[in-house]
């Protein structure tokens, strides 16, 4: 999260409250200024008084040639949805895709809802009110390998690396959070907007989509940057910052390279412009965690804990330098920063694009916090992204806190390019309907 | 980032408001599929008396085989007329409380009736000290039937107990999670669907009256749902267990039953109720 724009608002609003504040304590000694208007501005706020946001209008272009939730910044609330998908025929999937372009495209931009007959049960479920706000609001939908099956007629447009995902010797995959025919990644200033765009195309595609599984996430926001210091990342529930080396989402030759299929690749035409998606729902042992020294932690994943700087560094936006440290004695050789992103000229093209969010769902049968990280990654070649980079970190030391449950591999499908378009077409017009039999 | 331009969409006045999409049913019309109705839950309390007092003697007697092969096809006449039984909370929970209603569990004092019986039945294979259970289910569907005799049927309950049946199918029957020691659940099922079923047929003119593409859409759902039924139905007219059915007709189940009890929760509006 390095959008100033994103921070600067945040920012004044603080100091504002910070001035109310110093306001009411001055109006307090003045005693009698009843009439004075700062004193009701600065009367203390209502117990059931909503805390106030000014980025409810917030919105994305549903359209472009990339789908929205990708290289645009990280809000505070996530969430993955897997479906099954019901549509029985080409039919009916062209149905679910037109479906879902009109209500992603509603729910992004916002709006009035219908209202109907007092007698009929209420189109929308009402938590936006009268009036959706978009509220910074992107979803972005992606395709499983399952619906390259049989039963659409698709097999052959299928994206080259898509495929379905194989556990990792650490995982303990659990069948009910895995794969699925399609995924939504919902992403917005707050968990409400989220839900009620879940549950705007839960109600409206009743016959085409089931939910598979469902994980939520948030980011905390941080303080705003100090002047001519770059915006420091948000921490995950290890208390460690995190995709301090992600690669710079602005920089459209990098997001080129790493993040788009391009046209004219090895992957089928109409997927140019998508991307891979690899989802993961990792637990962390965080009792186990809060019970490891330190030093111990710091030198597991490679940097400070306080700062984020890697070992030996001031700054989290510092890189490490591994040629300095053949032998692993500053950072381990096999800290998870290390591992993951070894910073080689070998390594430069298994970069991935992270977008992860911490989750918190509750307890476990043992009485231990069930916690961790939805962890949300894109690239334009899932082998050489995730895959290659889950794979150098098998075996890491930070795997005795960390147990991957669930998640998957989709393909993010590319952009609607305008109202002509619908998210999909490029997929149904790529492969000659089934014939029925 | 840009900023959306809601307030210009507001000033502008988008917001009307249809006031009734629907011309009005009159409550006439209503009279008749109401009174049919009453006939119908009446005859299903017959049978389901008639067949409680068959399951709990078999109880009674010990003969465990018995009571088995009886809990599935007596309770499904439960399943049929749902909306009205339950308007007696009390009996409802006395009769069909699933185990997941009481905090205690299978232990808890007040766990009786139908799946209290089903877990000894099934569960601990056998009918060892159930006799007051028995007997109390058995006064407890006689009660049901007295009181359903005296009750003027409320027309937005009746109309509204298609979709609070389809709804019921969706939270427990989908799941598996209704008769989870017998898994006799595509029995209840199947109820569930022909007591929803018999409304729409009931007030199917009415309905009609007002939107004909919407009676075809939810016939179409209820053949596709009773199609896929029909594949579990075994030789002497019951159900093989809900473990026997396959993943994929599951999965092709939730779509038409989604969509039942979405256009279903229409059904009240659709006929002017309140």
């Amino acid at each position: 999260m390095n959008d100033s724009d994103q921070q600067q608002p945040s920012f004044s609003a603080q100091r504002r409250r910070v001035l109310l504040g110093m306001g009411a304590a001055g109006v307090a000694l003045a005693g009698s200024a009843l009439s004075c208007p700062a004193m009701a501005a600065s009367t203390p706020a209502q117990v059931t008084e909503a805390p106030s946001s000014d980025k409810t209008q917030d919105l994305h272009d549903f359209h472009g040639q990339h789908q929205s939730g990708i290289i645009t910044p990280r809000p505070a609330a996530g969430m993955l949805v897997s479906f099954d998908v019901l549509a029985s025929d080409r039919e009916d999937l062209e149905r679910l895709f037109r479906t879902l372009n009109q209500r992603i495209s509603f729910l992004m931009r916002g709006g009035p809802v219908a209202e109907v007959d007092p007698k009929l049960p209420p189109p929308d479920s009402g938590i936006l009110g009268p009036v959706v706000a978009p509220d910074n609001l992107t979803i972005t939908v992606s395709v499983g390998e399952s619906l390259f099956d049989e039963r659409f007629g698709l097999a052959d447009a299928k994206p080259k690396r898509l495929m379905r995902m194989a556990g990792f010797p650490n995982d303990a995959l659990e069948a009910d959070c895995c794969h699925g025919d399609l995924s939504l990644q919902f992403c917005s200033n707050t968990t409400d907007t989220n839900i009620h765009a879940l549950r705007d195309i839960v109600k409206n595609l009743p016959d085409l989509l089931l939910v598979r599984w469902k994980q939520e996430g948030s980011v905390p926001p941080q303080a705003p940057a100090r002047a001519g210091e770059p915006a420091q990342s948000a921490r995950n529930f290890l208390g460690f910052r995190d995709g301090s080396a992600n690669p710079d989402s602005n920089d459209q030759g990098a997001m080129s390279r790493l993040v788009w299929v391009k046209p004219g690749s090895d992957e089928p035409a109409w997927a140019a412009h998508g991307s891979y998606q690899a989802a993961r729902i990792i637990r962390n042992f965080v009792e186990r965690w809060d019970r490891t020294p330190l030093q111990e932690q710091e030198s597991i994943i490679g940097r400070i804990k306080t700062t984020g700087a890697p070992m030996g560094g001031q700054h989290e936006s510092q890189v490490p330098d591994y040629p300095q440290d053949p032998h692993g004695k500053l950072t381990k050789l096999d800290a998870h920063i290390r591992l993951a992103n070894p910073r080689t000229a070998q390594t430069e093209k298994n970069l991935i694009l992270r977008r992860p969010f911490n989750y918190s769902n509750g307890v476990n049968k043992n009485g231990q916090l069930d916690m961790g990280l939805l962890f949300i990654c894109y690239q334009a070649d899932l082998e050489q992204g995730f895959i290659a980079v889950q794979t150098r970190l098998n075996g890491e030391p930070l795997e005795e806190y960390l147990k991957p449950v669930g998640g998957g591999y989709f393909f993010t499908l590319p952009g609607v390019t305008g109202d002509q378009d619908f998210i999909g077409r490029t997929l149904l017009n790529a492969t000659p309907p089934k014939t029925s039999v | 980032m840009k900023k959306s331009p809601l307030a210009v969409l507001l000033t502008l006045g988008l917001l009307h408001v249809p006031l009734s999409a629907f011309a009005a049913t009159s409550p006439l019309e209503l009279v008749g599929p109401i009174s049919d109705y009453k006939i119908y839950v009446t005859e299903q309390l017959d049978e389901l008396a008639s067949h409680t007092q068959q399951f709990t003697d078999a109880v009674k007697q010990g003969d465990l085989a018995t009571a088995r092969k009886l809990y599935a096809p007596t309770r499904v006449y439960y399943e049929s007329i749902e909306p009205i039984a339950e308007l007696f909370s009390d009996l409802d929970a006395s009769i069909d409380s699933r185990v997941d209603d009481h905090e205690k569990g299978v232990k808890a004092e007040d766990f009786t009736g139908f799946h209290r019986l089903e877990y000894s039945l099934f569960s601990e294979n056998s009918t060892q000290g159930l006799d007051a259970l028995a007997d109390g289910l058995n006064k407890d569907v006689k009660d049901l039937q007295t009181r359903v005799a005296g009750l003027t049927f409320p027309p937005e309950k009746v109309v509204g107990g298609a979709a609070a049946l389809l709804e019921e199918v969706a939270a427990t029957k989908i799941s598996g999670e209704e008769d989870r020691y017998s898994h006799t659940d595509l029995y209840d099922f199947q109820g569930n669907i022909d007591g929803a079923k018999k409304i729409v047929d009931l007030f199917r003119p009415q309905i009609e009256k007002q939107d004909k593409a919407f009676v075809a859409k939810v016939d179409k759902n209820f053949a596709t749902v009773n199609k896929i039924l029909a594949k579990y139905k075994t030789a002497d007219g019951g159900f093989q267990t809900y473990d026997k059915v396959k993943e994929n007709d599951r999965k092709a189940l939730v779509g038409p039953v989604n969509t039942l009890a979405e256009d279903l929760s229409t059904l009240r509006g659709k006929l002017g109720l309140n």
